[in-house]
């Protein structure tokens, strides 16, 4: 009903272009813009800026006249709405914040100088396209969306599962306007869709595309039901991310056999929001890599991990660029206090043993105790294992080792909250070394088995309150009789 | 927020006065229970809350007078057992025994006793102490410099303030923003991978509370200057010493205090 009247309201006062008297721009906006937009978007306008080269994706150069993230049909530019809604909730996945400390007139002052920018873009008249009234979810919606996900071709670019892996996404023409490659969009991850995540936001990007790349409008091609279809099905995808401090790790009889079991997908998981390294040289500014999925179980021998994470282009290192590769860490010894060695490859004093697994040797660990990002030697023996499996962008990688320990392995105690991190490296981003997507400390705690008394102690109580009870009450009434 | 605590002890004394009335020593046992768990809870609304320890053991201390005052006069207790008495043996109470006397009150027990025998676990926590201790001396690649009382050589050439400042702006969206954020706010577009959380520096608690030799410490030193008790293992704060020339960590600085409307502190 909302988006009725806002449809309505919309179409009772068309946004009308600003014409060449706008031209100048906005002298409060260009105060603002120099301060607080030119250093990533440029004075001038054109992304040649202070962070041109430490940002991934590059800030919107504006001089272009080509808007990504519009609510027009396509060719046409944003209105003075988009430019807004862009400015106050951002841009998931880049650099772009959403920026709410400006009021209202403040936001429109800085449209009106982005707008100057490209003048003769602006020139035109724009015009929102209409919304209606989205269509309820329901299982054959999202079958139908899914169907037409194949048929539109979709999957040549975003993949089979939505990753962003698809075939034709990873050809060297596939640019943008601007001049430079571009990923298709992974739809698992909801939290970093720039356009935005929600069923309308997913529904206006297949409408009206996106401007000056590959992703093109589908509102002709499309019937309106059919991208509605399409819509549920893309935000049926997005995981449910997770976040925590600690995994909870619980005791089974089998481990599943192979990375991608299905078993695993029972299992109780955390996501890990991981980040460039930026402490030593040489510091990783544009990671691509933005979420490791953990998942563990143990028996009474071994305790397995499995890491998952998006990669939309595999890459096992032949073609000249690194492998991509994943890595563990864990501290050397037991640590009851608080007091952990560095985060990131531990230090001299407190040094951490590294599990890594390469798409260069599929079932291999590369074991090795890191004192400081300078200082790491490879171990001459370790029973970790490792076996892995790429499916459709997903990377599945289970590190399984026996829990009992030896000289320089991390100590895997039942009921003890052990601390990990991770660092994930896309060998196409040219990651590797000391260059990748690092975690914070977390922990991982193997759940000892219930305790007997869990089970007993309980009932035992519950019953004996309950023979007082009955005792009192025959009591009371033999009283009363008596 | 509707403040539940003081409706429940508007209650509890609504019951007890009723119970008063209606001469059933029991429910005004009941009723001023109530009252007052409510009002003891209600407390935090008014100053800092009562720990849990607190209320139980003030709470088990009412149990122990209210009974020693209910059960002085014989005839009192008598009444007072009374509404017990009835549940348990009255012919016309048989339902509220079965809900009471057999049901609820074996499992509630029951719950009880499930709480206290679950093994709960919770991961160690690590305290973060915002402004750490800083030394009284530090090297700065090599240099010995005292860090108390150091100043911003920069400041004193006024004319060249202005530029100082956008070279320090253009440093910082080079080295910074990552974590600390494109608005200062501490919320950059890499912050939630790190633990603890960068800090922001607009507002009036961060490098408004603190004099520019501190941040040159900070800045300088990174995660590897923290003393222990701040949990250097954790910080994702670079040493920037290693990428900056002292010059650039001054102008830097500059620029983070000008830009949030910041002063450093001079007292």
């Amino acid at each position: 009903m909302r988006i009725l009247i806002a449809v309505l309201l919309a179409m009772c006062f068309p946004v009308l272009g600003y014409g060449a008297e706008n031209a100048a721009g906005n002298p409060e906006g260009k105060k603002i813009y120099d301060g607080w937009c030119a250093q990533c978007h440029g004075y001038k306008g054109d992304a040649d800026s202070f962070t041109k080269d430490v940002s991934l994706p590059k800030p919107r150069d504006f001089t272009f006249g080509s808007f990504k993230f519009r609510s027009t049909p396509s060719g046409d530019p944003p209105t003075s709405e988009d430019l807004t809604k862009v400015i106050r909730n951002g841009n998931p996945g880049t650099s772009m914040p959403p920026w709410s400390r400006f009021s209202d007139a403040e936001v429109k002052a800085i449209v009106e100088h982005v707008k100057s920018f490209a003048p003769d873009t602006f020139a035109m008249e724009a015009k929102p396209i209409k919304i209606g009234t989205p269509p309820k979810a329901s299982k054959e919606l999202i079958e139908k969306g899914k169907a037409e996900f194949k048929a539109a071709k979709c999957v040549d670019c975003h993949g089979n599962a939505g990753r962003g892996n698809g075939e034709k996404g990873w050809q060297d023409d596939f640019k943008t306007d601007w001049g430079y490659g571009i990923a298709p969009a992974d739809y698992t991850h909801g939290w970093e869709l720039r356009n935005g995540s929600s069923l309308e936001d997913i529904y206006r990007t297949i409408s009206v595309g996106l401007s000056g790349t590959p992703m093109t409008s589908y509102m002709d091609s499309l019937s309106d039901d059919k991208r509605w279809a399409l819509a549920h099905f893309i935000k049926s995808l997005q995981l449910t991310r997770q976040l925590g401090l600690a995994l909870k790790v619980k005791k089974t009889d089998n481990l599943p056999s192979k990375p991608n079991d299905p078993a695993w997908e029972k299992v109780d998981y955390m996501d890990l929001p991981i980040g460039g390294q930026l402490m030593f040289d040489t510091r990783d500014f544009t990671p691509v890599i933005t979420n490791v999925r953990v998942r563990g179980l143990y028996t009474t021998k071994e305790l397995a991990i499995l890491l998952q994470w998006t990669d939309k282009k595999p890459n096992d290192g032949s073609d000249g660029k690194p492998t991509d590769s994943i890595r563990i860490q864990f501290p050397v010894k037991k640590h009851e206090a608080t007091e952990l060695p560095y985060f990131f490859m531990g230090t001299n004093k407190a040094p951490v043993n590294l599990w890594q697994w390469k798409a260069s040797d599929m079932d291999k660990v590369f074991a090795s105790v890191a004192k400081g990002h300078e200082n790491v030697e490879p171990m001459e023996k370790s029973d970790a294992t490792a076996m892995a499996s790429y499916d459709d962008g997903l990377y599945s990688v289970v590190f399984k080792k026996e829990l009992k320990s030896a000289k320089d392995d991390p100590v895997f105690e039942i009921g003890k909250f052990i601390p990990f991190s991770i660092t994930a490296y896309d060998g196409r981003n040219g990651e590797e070394n000391i260059r990748g997507a690092i975690s914070a400390w977390y922990y991982l705690m193997m759940e000892p088995p219930t305790p007997l008394k869990v089970y007993v102690f309980p009932p035992v109580i519950s019953l004996g309150v309950l023979i007082v009870g009955i005792g009192l009450h025959k009591k009371l009434r033999k009283n009363k009789r008596g | 927020m509707l403040k539940i605590y003081p409706i429940i002890a508007v209650i509890g004394l609504f019951l007890s006065i009723v119970a008063v009335l209606r001469k059933s020593p029991f429910f005004n046992f009941a009723g001023l229970l109530i009252f007052i768990y409510g009002l003891l809870k209600s407390a935090e609304y008014i100053m800092p809350a009562l720990p849990a320890q607190v209320i139980l053991m003030y709470m088990a201390m009412c149990v122990f007078s209210l009974f020693i005052y209910f059960s002085i006069q014989e005839e009192t207790f008598k009444a007072f057992l009374e509404p017990m008495r009835a549940v348990l043996a009255d012919d016309n109470k048989k339902f509220l025994r079965l809900i009471i006397v057999f049901a609820a009150l074996p499992l509630f027990a029951g719950y009880l006793t499930y709480v206290k025998v679950k093994p709960t676990y919770n991961p160690p926590v690590s305290a973060r102490i915002v402004h750490p201790e800083p030394p009284s001396q530090m090297d700065f690649k090599g240099k010995t410099m005292n860090v108390l009382g150091l100043e911003n050589p920069l400041r004193k050439d006024t004319a060249n303030f202005a530029k100082y400042v956008e070279e320090g702006k253009k440093i910082y969206y080079q080295n910074c923003f990552f974590c600390h954020g494109d608005d200062l706010d501490g919320k950059g577009h890499m912050a939630d991978a790190f633990n603890p959380v960068p800090l922001p520096f607009r507002g009036t608690d961060t490098i408004a509370q603190l004099p520019e030799s501190f941040v040159f410490w900070r800045v300088s030193k990174g995660w590897r200057g923290l003393p222990a008790g701040s949990g250097p293992w954790n910080s994702a704060m670079p040493s920037f010493e290693d990428f900056l020339t002292e010059e650039e960590v001054w102008k830097v600085i500059m620029f983070i205090y000008e830009s949030t409307g910041n002063k450093p502190r001079s007292w």
